[in-house]
């Protein structure tokens, strides 16, 4: 500076004249640091810094200061940010392209390959791996889910031994010690407990261990069936084979209380494959019918042609019946006897010569938890029908040499096991009831727990060794059909967790123990020392042609009389001597993920409750019961299925008693259960979890006992006074009469494959496209035609008059979806998907019972029973829950109306459209006035009432002084492709806006300098529709007659959902069909579907003193004759076969 | 009644009316000027834990763009380079600088250098470099001529206005695919240049897109 600025010592009058923040902007503008930010931030003030007088040098600072401490304090510059690169360069790897990888999710004995995405290393969503033909790509809610549980901050993250933290190295040394210790007494007191595996190197490992310790117990355990019981086979074949339907190939299906859409190890298969048979194109297809005898309600019941209500106790007098039909061998007669139900003798002669006529093209399927007689029966029926190897195969499968939990349970109690290793599962929580398992536990001198939670079983063992999750382990399993899947690690242990099999290696005192290694030796072995084979083995994620191999059976009749040498009492049940069926649940399974909030929060795909499980009961023990619900005086629309206060269930608490044991749960009422039987889902109550797992539902474990592990008789309930909430999202199961689901029967259809253009209001209303382009019109034409037709409609402007101005479609692509309902299954696998893929939170009971579950797909499933009240203020029919209803599934989310009415309503413009169609969302304009979600007439728009991101779910009213901030780990399985939302805004299904843009992009990379910009058809799997185990999701390019939308989209079952109000939705829908048999003595009740039924008893309605109903009124429609509009009367519908 | 207020407060409410139509243009023109990312943002160049020069490299030494910014044409970001791609030259050229110190620190122990990331767009704001930097649209577009920085400065405002401009005419911003990464290339005549920019434009269906979808996921 040129002049050096003295200031004068401050007078005593200043000095009192109020602060002074600073004697002088000398003394700060003196430090070096300040003045370098001075430079750079502000040039002119810097340079003027040299030879200025002190006012203009005030003013300066001043004004600059205060701006740059706005700056410097961050006021309106954005945070600092860091880019950190990699030290070393990492092959293949370019920061913010995912990569994928080949693995599989070990479940039970059996595994799901999937093709993991990792974006930066870490695994953030799961497909299926294509590569494995027989599941196609697809997955299940539970594969989805299991990212969440890599990222799970309740999971163990330290290995403690006797209760104080352990290093890795403390703990293998203890691992090896075991195996020292016991080497001399050849195991003598060491015991396994391990859970079920298909993995071929632990197999391998296990069968040397048991060489090095013959005297010790290697027990395995699972508290659920997903295969038919060995002894069976054994039976009836004398081998050891299990088998394998092939649903493609069966025209007649009958199931057994056979869940094969979820409960089977093959459920994936078979969904797939029973699909293929269900799926119509045209009416050159055939179509499947399936019948299905159940005591439960599960998806596979929903997707019945014929449904027979009947308990888990009665299947065998069942299968005996039809296998006497079948087979015409007397001698199953006598276990068929005391079997009793409506039209029972019409109905089993029916069926079984439904299956008859369908020789070598028919399946029957018992469920896997059913006790070996029935399957032997079922196997004798199929093997009469001449449908092994055609429609079922036997598939040889190693025989277990395990020890069951029983075997150990003894060997505990008799005192001569002092080291217990348990191996995952988890007995303390789900052992079998009667053998009071943690008391045995708790006797065993040392336990050693390896486990992946802290859980029930960790509380008693002395040590307790953190298990590494799928992603981050070596290991192999194997497929259902016994294909061997590579298990490979995405990411390091996070946790410095152990693999199962280097605990194994470590104890046998192996000299590898090396997971990756073990796994070298025993796929090169199998495939013949190439190491080629096993890179090929780890990039498809299978090693080709090392499935189960398919043997030919015959029959042996001694063996099968000798197993069904019985006498069968099927007890009469009542209200108190009730059976009780133990399920797996359809969301934690048995209990594994109870604190996967994703999975938890997912509604259960029938009862549609979320984070609870409940006693079901059917309509008709509800009565005896007194729960049944009253209803209001005018019952307009049907009545729940529970007392609903506000959106809450309310349900009773009662007390089940079986066999001395009692449990508390709600109750809640299930159309379509068998009348005495109950059923309680199993894997809830945890007491030792998470916290999401962690006092959700209750525990069904404790009354259920080794030699009734599926079903029980000789329960009783006991209603209290007590209530319970639980959070049901979906108060309402009727369609209440109108077109939401138009379903129609497959003979129906072949006579008239435009049906859904007859029901709706839109058969009704003036055309939506204009005058001429009805949809009769439309179906004139050729689907060739239709298809361009629709390509043209995409990018026209709606017809004129409206005042709704719509964006230009004129876009490269124009998106469109199609959902086939007469295919999908309601596994809930979508769901999942979706809110992997794009980052949706959980929100907790609390908020789920305030209806603002944030699920951006959400699985409507509507009863129907023919029975709802035409009448406009209803009548007594509406007080009647279904007793025996027909299901019928739709999945909702945001359609992508062309002319949306939530776009017209935004106050800010946050919700546009683009040009190819999309419905967009812009959450950084969002201000959150909600109406959109008002005016959204399909309700798919979810609010985020809170911060679920940020806030702790059970301190949400607590705003700013409740916790905040998300666990670090749980962050690491966001998409770092999707914006994560904060509170106050509104968010909806995007068509994954992400893998469009991405799939455009790429394509336009590829392009460069040439104009081939149109993404190829197939290029881009939206999530719901890559996660879709049936396929039962199309998406794509609607401009292109050729895509496999269009094509769907130019089938005459397509409809939109409530298509008269003019909002064009880009997804639409595919009616539904159902195949009954016309000899079946239920087909007068459903010649017709059920809701089709409800229809027209709401819409034409037959008063007779009015004269014809529609005639009446028919000039007001203002159009041309009656049947150029294509509704249906009454008339039309007894022609074609409707109501008797 | 008694006088409670004086006569001059009778022009008081005028007085706060037009004040308050002063301050809101005030506080509008101040916002507009100073708190847009025009001012905000343009100029910011901090200070780098690595004092690498853009002029000395890229400039003098005439290094591609691409050299070390590998993944700008394959995905999403520009992927400033991993210490390994500092060390394939400086293993040997001033092996021993201390200025250096970092990245032969960073290359030995594999924790990485922070760099202090210049040009950002917000978190719900998904751009990507390869769709531009495949489709002619140069570095020096939305960098400025970083061959001519020692440190590297931000050069435009990144703002969605400014995004908008370029993408409802891209015509004016493209230029051939071999000079992408030639930061001073300008076209020989500027009419043929607007020619054949528009005709590129067309053939090759450069359709940048204009609805939120375009960036905002």
């Amino acid at each position: 500076m040129k002049r050096k600025v003295v200031h004068p010592e401050p007078s005593p009058s200043e000095q009192l004249n109020g602060p002074k923040y600073w004697r002088s902007l000398d003394e700060m503008a003196a430090t070096p640091g300040f003045q370098e930010h001075l430079q750079r931030e502000f040039p002119e003030g810097a340079s003027e810094l040299q030879g200025v007088d002190r006012r203009h040098f005030f003013k300066l600072m001043a004004a600059s200061f205060a701006l740059g401490g706005v700056g410097l304090a961050a006021g309106c510059r954005r945070p600092e940010a860091h880019i950190l690169p990699y030290g070393k360069s990492v092959e293949g790897v370019v920061p913010g392209l995912p990569l994928y990888f080949a693995t599989a999710m070990p479940i039970r004995k059996s595994a799901v390959p999937v093709l993991a995405e990792t974006h930066q290393g870490r695994p953030t969503k799961l497909e299926g791996n294509p590569s494995y033909a027989p599941y196609g790509g697809g997955t299940n809610a539970f594969v989805q889910a299991s990212v969440l549980d890599l990222y799970d901050p309740d999971r163990a993250t330290t290995h403690t031994l006797g209760g104080r933290a352990a290093t890795v190295a403390a703990v293998q040394d203890k691992l090896s010690g075991i195996g020292r210790a016991y080497t001399d007494s050849q195991g003598e007191g060491l015991a396994f407990l391990a859970e079920e595996s298909g993995s071929p190197t632990r197999e391998a490992l296990v069968r040397r261990l048991k060489a090095k310790f013959p005297r010790a117990i290697w027990a395995e355990y699972e508290p659920v069936r997903e295969t038919p019981p060995a002894a069976a086979a054994q039976a009836v074949f004398g081998r050891n084979v299990q088998p394998h339907y092939q649903f493609a190939k069966a025209k007649r299906i009958l199931s057994l209380d056979a869940d094969f859409f979820h409960a089977e190890a093959a459920s994936l298969y078979y969904s797939r494959e029973f699909a293929k048979g269900r799926k119509v194109t045209s009416v050159k297809d055939e179509m499947n019918r399936l019948y299905v005898a159940e005591s439960a309600f599960t998806l596979t019941g929903g997707m019945a042609d014929h449904r027979l209500r009947l308990a888990t106790s009665h299947m065998l007098g069942l299968a005996a019946a039809i296998a006497a039909q079948i087979t015409g061998d007397s001698a199953f007669a006598p276990l068929a006897q005391g079997l009793d139900f409506k039209d029972k003798d019409k109905w089993i002669a029916a069926c079984a010569e439904d299956l008859r006529s369908h020789r070598g093209q028919s399946l029957v399927v018992a469920g896997a938890h059913l006790p070996a007689e029935v399957h032997a029966i079922a196997y004798a029926i199929n093997v009469a029908l001449g449908n092994v190897g055609q429609t079922i195969d036997f598939l040889e499968v190693p025989a277990s040499d395990a020890a069951s939990i029983g075997d150990l349970a003894n060997a505990i109690k008799a005192g001569s096991v002092k080291t217990l290793v348990v191996f995952g599962g988890n007995p303390v929580y789900n052992a079998p009831a009667d053998l009071d398992w943690a008391s045995l536990q708790k006797s065993v001198g040392e336990v050693i727990r390896y486990g992946y939670y802290v859980d029930e079983t960790s509380q008693l063992a002395s040590a307790h060794i953190a298990a590494t999750h799928y992603l981050e382990s070596w290991g192999d399993a194997r497929t259902a059909d016994g294909t061997i899947v590579a298990v490979q690690p995405m990411i390091l242990p996070l946790f410095n967790g152990l693999t199962d099999i280097e605990v194994l290696a470590r104890i046998a005192g192996e000299a590898t123990t090396d997971p990756y290694t073990l796994v070298h030796q025993t796929i090169t072995g199998l495939a013949g020392g190439d190491e080629a084979a096993f890179r090929k083995f780890l990039h498809d994620g299978l090693l080709a042609g090392s499935g189960y191999p398919k043997v030919s059976v015959s029959l042996s009749a001694g063996g099968l009389s000798r197993l069904l040498n019985t006498t069968p009492r099927y007890p009469a049940l009542s209200k108190d001597n009730l059976e009780v069926r133990f399920t797996t649940d359809q969301k934690v399974d048995d209990g594994r993920f109870a604190n996967n909030g994703w999975l938890q929060e997912c509604p259960d795909p029938i009862t549609k409750i979320a984070w609870d499980n409940a006693i079901l009961i059917s309509p008709a023990l509800a009565r005896e019961l007194g729960v049944y619900p009253g209803g209001t005086a005018l019952q307009v629309a049907r009545v729940e299925t529970a007392e609903f206060e506000v959106g809450k269930e309310k349900a009773h608490l009662a007390e089940l008693t079986l066999n001395g044991r009692t449990i508390t749960g709600p109750l809640h009422i299930q159309p379509g259960l068998s009348n005495y039987t109950i059923v309680v889902p199993l894997g809830y109550g945890r007491t030792v979890s998470g916290r999401v797992g962690k006092g959700q539902g209750f525990n069904a474990y404790p009354i259920r006992t080794s030699d009734a592990p599926a079903f029980a008789v000789g329960a009783s309930l006991k209603v209290t006074d007590q209530r319970y909430l639980l959070a049901n999202t979906q108060e309402h199961w009727s369609m209440e009469g109108r077109d939401i689901v138009r379903e129609a029967n497959f003979d129906e259809y072949l006579k008239n494959p435009g049906f859904v253009d007859e029901i709706g209001t839109e058969s009704h209303s003036p055309a939506i496209y204009g005058a001429d382009n009805t949809p009769t019109n439309d179906n004139k034409l050729s689907r060739e035609e239709r298809a361009k037709l629709n390509a043209t409609r995409a990018t026209t402007l709606p017809r004129g008059g409206s005042l709704y101005k719509t964006p230009e479609f004129n876009g490269v692509h124009q998106w469109g979806m199609v959902v086939d309902l007469n295919t999908c299954i309601g596994c809930n696998a979508c769901i999942i998907a979706c809110q992997a893929e794009n980052n949706i939170p959980i929100v907790g009971k609390d908020q789920v019972l305030r209806g603002r579950e944030m699920h951006w797909i959400r699985l409507d499933r509507y009863y129907s029973d023919g029975k709802a009240e035409g009448a406009a203020f209803g009548g007594p029919g509406n007080k009647e829950i279904p007793e025996d209803p027909q299901v019928s599934l739709q999945p909702v989310a945001c359609l992508h109306c062309e002319t949306a009415p939530c776009e017209t309503v935004c106050p800010v413009n946050a919700t546009v459209h683009d040009e190819e169609g999309l419905n967009a969302m812009a959450y950084n304009r969002c201000i959150g006035t909600r109406y959109c979600a008002n005016n959204c007439p399909y309700k798919v728009r979810r609010f985020n009432f809170f911060d679920w991101n940020k806030r702790q779910l059970d301190q949400l009213y607590m705003g700013p002084l409740g916790e905040s901030g998300m666990p670090e780990l749980v962050k690491m399985v966001k998409n770092p492709d999707v914006t994560v939302r904060m509170r106050g805004v509104m968010e909806k299904c995007t068509y994954c806006v992400q893998r469009i843009q991405q799939a455009k992009i790429a394509q336009k990379v590829k392009a460069k300098d040439s104009g081939d910009v149109k993404v190829p058809d197939g290029t881009i799997k939206v999530a719901c529709q890559q996660a879709c185990p049936v396929d039962g999701v199309y998406f794509g390019d609607i401009t292109d007659p050729n895509s496999e939308v269009s094509k769907a989209k130019a089938r005459e079952q397509d409809y939109s959902l409530l298509g008269y109000l003019n909002t064009r939705p880009r997804t639409t829908y595919l009616g539904k069909l159902r195949n009954p048999n016309p000899q079946m003595p239920d087909y007068a009740a459903i010649k017709t579907p059920f809701s089709r039924q409800e229809y027209e008893n709401k819409n034409h309605p037959s008063h007779g003193d009015h004269g014809h109903g529609h005639d009446a009124h028919g000039h007001s429609h203002g159009a041309p004759a009656t049947h150029e509009h294509g509704h249906t009367s009454l008339q039309n519908l007894q022609r074609i076969g409707g109501l008797s | 009644m008694s006088h409670i207020f004086p006569k001059s407060a009778n022009k008081l409410p005028l007085q706060i009316i037009i004040f308050v139509l002063v301050l809101v243009g005030v506080v509008t023109a101040a916002t507009t000027y100073y708190a847009t990312p025009k001012y905000t943002r343009i100029g910011y160049a901090p200070v780098q834990p690595v004092p690498f020069s853009h002029a000395l490299h890229a400039g003098q030494l005439g290094i591609d763009c691409r050299y070390c910014h590998v993944g700008v044409d394959k995905g999403a970001t520009s992927t400033v380079p991993t210490a390994q791609t500092c060390m394939n030259c400086h293993n040997q050229i001033l092996p021993d600088s201390p200025a250096l110190a970092p990245v032969r620190e960073s290359f030995a122990s594999g924790d990485p250098i922070k760099w202090v990331k210049v040009h950002q767009v917000p978190d719900y704001v998904y751009f990507n470099h390869a769709v531009h930097v495949n489709r002619g649209i140069s570095c020096v577009e939305c960098h400025g001529k970083v061959n001519e920085m020692e440190v590297v400065r931000h050069e435009k405002p990144l703002s969605m206005g400014f995004c908008l401009d370029c993408h409802r005419d891209p015509a004016s911003h493209v230029r051939p695919l071999d000079q992408i990464t030639n930061l001073n290339w300008t076209p020989a005549q500027a009419s043929e240049h607007a020619k054949w920019a528009q005709d590129f434009v067309k053939n090759n269906h450069i359709t940048p897109p204009q609805s939120c979808t375009g960036c905002h996921r």
